[in-house]
Parts: structure tokens; C-alpha cells; sequence
């Protein structure tokens, strides 16, 4: 998978591509407008990463240029000012997704997969499986280890998502916001207790565990069972 | 756009036309008048030589001619300074002419034409300007024959003297106009002056001393409603300012904290190799500073956002039980952790931002939450009130807040317990973002905190669309 990372700022371009190449994907910055533009028209990109602020050539026209291009790479644009017209004129113009700074790593990579993702189309699933926990969608079952698990509604969302984006760190705004529909950031520690109570639940009696913290970022779901 | 022109050039030029238009027609009066006085005058002598000549012309009776009473006409026209007259027969004949006088032959066939109910006509030769009445005897006084009569007195010295009277009149006009104008503008000046010192008022008004104000009975009864509004107007900034002043060194005071941690747990990280482990750690350490700032900052552009009008409100129709409820599911494995139990009473809807909504009874939510012991139950209660809003209460059991808190609970970055700065429960900007969502739907928010319990009140009315 490769990515294109149009942004001007020396730091955050460097930490985007450090963090990005780590995570997996070939990663291709270009430090101005102008670069950003030839890479972007040029070379072939699964995903755009694009800093709208830019000094000679803006965000915006590089989105423009490339869907009238034809481009269909999808783009995420990162903004400063987080203001309904630039959102607005931003998925307008084309882009996919967008982020305002400052934002969390984690959150970026979590957006960037599920952008990459979005192309493929996910299979029916009823099951969901992993390691020796298996969810059963249809009948809202959870069993460990052969054993039946009761869940609440909510839990089994949590669940459900953290297996779904496994190995992948979900930040707590994104957990809340996708289980419980709250978008706004929370001063309370919500996430973690009901992190520590499904832990309780699928995890304690447990050898193998299976949502790791990570910390500073979030929680994941470790599948490779490395950890 | 043009610039409108100034106050006293309008009321110079409104002055100045007012007297260009007065002026002349009280001019035009009198010299009409006066011309008409001298006409009359003019008119009356020569009606009075007329008669008498026609007095004497009656006497002659015989074929004689006129000759028996050319003595009388010399007599009568003697009385009369300069008058001449002219006499001639139906056939245009001369038959007498004042020696002196001018030759009226041609007034007299030039007047014969007139009507007879207009006599008197001004008349010119070459040198001098007379006024002539003609005057037909029929029959005239020798045979059958019509006569014509014509006397005239010169009107030279009366048009001389109208003339320079005019010349006068229209110079006093226009220097009167001029005046005018002047006087207008002398007033418009004078009657400024007032507002040129509340000018020079205003402009010695500095941020730094926002409260000298001008007294409204120092101005003159008709600025007095300027200069009251121009008073409640820089008190509104005055506080405005003040409050943007103590935000501004809360913001400062705020980072501070966060800043000096991470610049002196880098120092001391730096000063001597670490082990990985221990850099980690620091690096973890200041994660959870970093996210601290962001999370203030981010807060504090909604604030700004949401006091300016910069963030669109999505109007719809609002389930707030939906809303609560699912607050509460968000909340509850929290709320169960530390032994608080929550229970929602009544429905409600109201017209406004969901996720603004949300976002505001969340945080009343997790405040009451958070300020309630274990064992102790959190009520929201939802009710519609008879004019139609909506109230929304969220009340906790707990220790009552001091009344002297209440007012200041909504400030930005207020604590109650100024110790328990960084708890770990945010910067304190929470109820400042439930005020600033309440007042975009043009709500109300309350707080009371007596007999153990502390009570949110917001009223929001029905259709409570934001007013973004």
C-alpha cells in the first residue's frame, strides 16, 4: 500500500512518515504544493494525505486538479482550523475523510485504514474469529474456549469492533464515538472501565490476553499473539 | 459609495437656498410695488391734465380753432413739471403740439389702436422715456370730428430711480444669501460643538480605561440618548474585556502548568543516559500532557466557535429521553464503578443541534456523576413547561456548593476547590461548553445547590434552533 503525504511542516511530515512506514505502507512525502501536485498526478497512490495549508499550491487545488483528473485515490485532508466551511468545501472538492490538528496518531491510522479498506468490499460475515474467541453476529454469541460468554449490547459492540480492526490501536474518541455514538471528548475515563469490564469478561479467566493497552494511544485487539 | 456631504455643508446650502428663494420674492414684491406706486401716481396726474385739457376743449365751440384756448393748455401743463401735450385730429392732422415736449404724433397713432379701459402707456423716443395717455373725444369739440388727445409726463428721473433702487435691492439680496449661509453655517458649527466634545471624549476613552464615561446631563437633551446608549454600550465592552483579559491569563496560567512539567521532565530526562525503559516512560508521561493541551484547546475552539457563530448548528428535531438514554449507557459502566446509580423521568423533544445537545447534557451528566457519593442516585428529569419550552434538570446528591460559586460555576476555567486543579477531570471548561451550547438555542441555565443537593436547570425553548 502506498501512501502520498503532501504536508509543509518539516516536523509533522517527518512523524507522519515515520509513523506511517512503521505501521506497513510505503510512504511518499512531498514538502510543498508543487511536488505534492507531480506526485500526486504522476505516480499511482492508494491514499492521499494532504495538508490543506500549504504555501503555493493549497490543499484544495491538488484535490481539484486530481478528481478532474480522474484521480480516485482516496484523499484525507488535515485542516487547523476546524470550521464547518472547510469541511464542507473539502468533501465538496472530493476528499474522503478529514482530520483537524491537532490530532492523535492513532486516530490518523485508524481513519487511514478504514479509508484504504472502504475499496475492498467486506464479505457477509456471520462469525468473527479470533484466537479461540469466536462472536456470532447473527445471534449476538460470544464463546471463549468453547464457553458461552453473556454480553450486554454494548459490550458486544465494543467487542466487536476491536476484533474488527485487529491489531490496529482505536483511540478512545474513536471507540466512543463508534459504540456509543458520542462525538464529543469526554474528561472522564468511560473508555477504560468499560475496557476493564469486558477484560473482566473475556479475558480474566484467561491466559492468553487478548485487548492489549496501548499506552498514550488507545486499545487493540492483539491477534498475532506476540505480545 | 459616495461619502454623504457633511452636516454643515447641507445645512449651509438648505440656508442658502431657503434665502435664494425668499429673498428675491420679497424683492420682486417691493420693486413691483414701487413701479406700481409710481405708475399710479403718474396715471392720477395725467388723468387730471387730461380732464382739464378736455374741460378747456369743451369751451371751444366755434370753427375758430384752437387757438382761443392753446393760453389755457399752457396754463394747465404749467402746473404739471414737464408735461407736453399733443392734440390731433381723426384724420392723424396735428393740430396742436406743446412747444417743449416731445413729438407725441407718433404715441398718439400708436395708442389710437388701444383699448380704450387701458389709456396709459409708457412710451420711448429716442432720448427720454415718457408715460402718455391718449384719449379720443368723440365727438370733438370742433364739428363732428373725433379728436384725439395725448398728455405725457417723462418718467425718466422714476425709471433712473428704480433702476439704482433695484441695483441696491439685489445687492443687499445677495449679500444676504451670503450671509445666511454664513449664519447657518456659524450655527451648524456652534450647535456641533457638543458633539465634537463628546468626539474628543470618546477619543481619550483607552482600553485601559474603559470607564470614563460621559455623563448624559453634561450633553445637550437631544445627545443625551446618544451618549446613555454610547455609555451602556462601553460597559458591555468594559466587561466584555475584562472577562477576555481574565480568559487570557487563565489560558496562560492553564499551559503554564502543562509547559513546565514537560520542559522540566525532558531537562532532568536528558541530563544523563536513560535507560529505554525510562525514556519510554517519559515519553509516555508527557503523551498524556500533550493530549491534556489538546483536548483544552480543542475545547476552547468550540467555545470560541460556538460564541461567534462560527460553527453551523444542524437544526432537527431533537428525542432528548433517545438522548439521555444513551448517555446513559455511556456512562453507566463509569457511573456503576463508583456506586452511582442514574435514573431518567419524563420525555422531552425540542428543536435544536443533536450533537450539541449531546454534547451538553454529557457533560452535565458526567459533572453530576462525578459529584455524587457512592450509594447516592443522579435524577435527570425531562418535562415540557406550560408556554411550551423545555426543562432539563440534572441533579445530584453531594456537598452543597458555597453560594458564593454559583454565579462563577459557568466561567471558563472556574473550580469550585481551586487544589483540585489537575484531578484529572479536565480544564474546567465543561459548564462554560454547556452555557455556551444552552445560549446558542437561546436558553437559560441554572444552577441552586441547597439541602444536600446540587440541581442543573436548563430551559430551552421549543424551538430552540441555534441561533448560528
Amino acid at each position: 500500500m502506498k501512501i502520498l503525504i503532501v504536508e509543509d511542516e518539516a516536523k509533522t511530515a517527518a512523524y507522519l512518515q515515520q509513523g506511517l512506514s512503521e505501521a506497513g505502507f510505503v510512504v511518499d512525502v512531498a514538502r510543498n504544493g508543487l511536488d505534492g501536485h507531480h506526485l500526486a498526478m504522476t505516480e499511482r497512490y492508494d491514499l492521499i494525505v494532504l495538508d490543506v495549508m500549504l504555501p503555493d499550491i493549497d490543499g484544495w487545488r491538488i484535490l481539484k486538479a486530481l478528481r478532474e483528473a480522474g484521480g480516485k485515490a482516496p484523499v484525507l485532508f488535515l485542516t487547523a482550523r476546524d470550521t464547518v466551511n472547510d469541511r464542507v468545501k473539502g468533501l465538496d472538492l472530493g476528499a474522503d475523510d478529514y482530520l483537524v490538528k491537532p490530532f492523535a496518531f492513532a486516530e490518523l491510522l485508524a481513519r487511514v485504514r478504514t479509508l484504504l479498506r472502504r475499496g475492498a468490499s467486506p464479505a457477509f460475515e456471520t462469525t468473527l474469529a479470533v484466537a479461540d474467541l469466536e462472536l456470532d453476529l447473527m445471534r449476538r454469541r460470544v464463546t471463549r474456549a468453547g464457553q458461552r460468554i453473556p454480553l450486554t449490547a454494548k459490550e458486544f459492540a465494543l467487542l466487536e469492533l476491536l476484533i474488527r480492526h485487529r491489531d490496529e490501536v482505536l483511540p478512545r474518541s474513536l471507540i466512543a464515538s463508534q459504540v456509543w455514538d458520542m462525538n464529543f471528548d469526554s474528561d472522564t475515563n468511560v473508555i477504560d472501565v468499560a475496557i476493564r469490564r469486558l477484560r473482566a469478561k473475556i479475558d480474566d479467566a484467561f491466559d492468553r490476553k487478548l485487548i492489549q493497552t496501548v499506552r498514550g494511544m488507545g486499545y487493540m485487539l492483539d491477534a498475532s499473539g506476540e505480545a | 459609495m459616495r461619502r454623504p456631504l457633511s452636516l454643515a455643508s447641507r445645512l449651509t446650502l438648505f440656508f442658502g437656498i431657503a434665502a435664494a428663494i425668499v429673498f428675491p420674492i420679497f424683492g420682486w414684491v417691493i420693486s413691483e410695488s414701487m413701479e406700481r406706486h409710481f405708475e399710479e401716481g403718474d396715471t392720477e396726474e395725467l388723468e387730471l391734465i387730461a380732464d382739464a385739457i378736455e374741460g378747456a376743449l369743451s369751451a371751444v365751440h366755434s370753427a375758430g380753432g384752437l387757438a382761443p384756448v392753446e393760453q389755457r393748455f399752457d396754463d394747465i401743463l404749467i402746473g404739471h413739471h414737464s408735461a407736453s401735450l399733443y392734440i390731433a385730429d381723426a384724420d392723424a392732422r396735428t393740430v396742436y403740439a406743446s412747444s417743449a415736449g416731445p413729438d407725441l404724433s407718433g404715441a398718439a397713432q400708436a395708442t389710437e389702436a388701444a383699448p380704450e379701459d387701458d389709456p396709459v402707456r409708457r412710451w420711448s423716443d429716442a432720448d427720454h422715456s415718457y408715460r402718455v395717455l391718449t384719449r379720443r373725444l368723440r365727438p370733438g369739440p370742433i364739428g363732428d370730428k373725433d379728436y384725439i388727445i395725448a398728455v405725457a409726463v417723462p418718467i425718466d428721473f422714476h425709471l433712473q430711480f428704480l433702476a439704482s433702487f433695484q441695483r441696491t435691492l439685489w445687492l443687499m439680496i445677495a449679500s444676504s444669501i451670503a450671509v445666511m449661509s454664513l449664519m447657518g453655517w456659524i450655527a451648524v458649527r456652534q450647535g456641533h460643538a457638543p458633539l465634537r466634545d463628546i468626539v474628543a471624549r470618546m477619543r481619550r476613552i483607552s482600553a485601559d480605561k474603559l470607564e470614563s464615561v460621559i455623563p448624559p446631563d453634561t450633553v445637550p437633551r437631544e445627545l443625551s440618548a446618544l451618549a446613555e446608549s454610547f455609555n451602556d454600550m462601553l460597559g458591555r465592552v468594559d466587561e466584555a474585556f475584562r472577562r477576555l483579559s481574565h480568559f487570557n491569563a487563565d489560558i496562560a496560567h492553564e499551559l503554564r502548568t502543562p509547559i513546565t512539567n514537560l520542559m522540566t521532565q525532558t531537562q532532568v530526562a536528558l541530563s544523563r543516559a536513560r535507560t529505554i525503559d525510562e525514556y519510554r516512560e517519559i515519553l509516555y508521561s508527557n503523551m498524556e500532557e500533550y493530549e491534556r493541551m489538546a483536548q483544552m484547546i480543542g475545547d476552547m475552539l468550540f467555545l470560541a466557535q460556538t460564541d461567534n457563530g462560527a460553527r453551523k448548528a444542524e437544526a432537527s428535531v431533537v428525542d432528548l429521553d433517545a438522548e439521555a438514554h444513551g448517555l446513559f449507557e455511556y456512562y453507566e459502566g463509569w457511573a456503576e464503578e463508583r456506586g452511582v446509580t442514574l435514573k431518567l423521568k419524563g420525555t422531552a423533544k425540542v428543536t435544536g443541534d443533536r450533537l450539541m445537545l449531546q454534547r451538553a447534557l454529557g457533560n452535565l451528566l458526567s459533572n453530576a456523576i462525578r459529584h455524587t457519593a457512592a450509594g447516592r442516585t443522579v435524577h435527570v428529569k425531562l418535562a415540557a413547561t406550560e408556554d411550551g419550552s423545555v426543562r432539563v434538570t440534572v441533579e445530584n446528591p453531594g456537598a452543597e456548593i458555597p453560594p458564593e460559586h454559583l454565579p462563577k460555576l459557568f466561567d471558563r476555567f472556574y473550580r469550585v476547590d481551586a487544589s483540585r486543579q489537575r484531578s484529572g477531570e479536565g480544564a474546567g471548561l465543561g459548564l462554560a461548553i454547556v452555557k455556551s451550547i444552552v445560549d446558542a438555542h437561546g436558553g437559560k441555565i441554572e444552577v441552586t445547590s441547597a439541602d444536600g443537593r446540587t440541581a442543573f436547570q436548563v430551559v430551552l425553548p421549543d424551538q430552540a434552533v441555534p441561533e448560528l
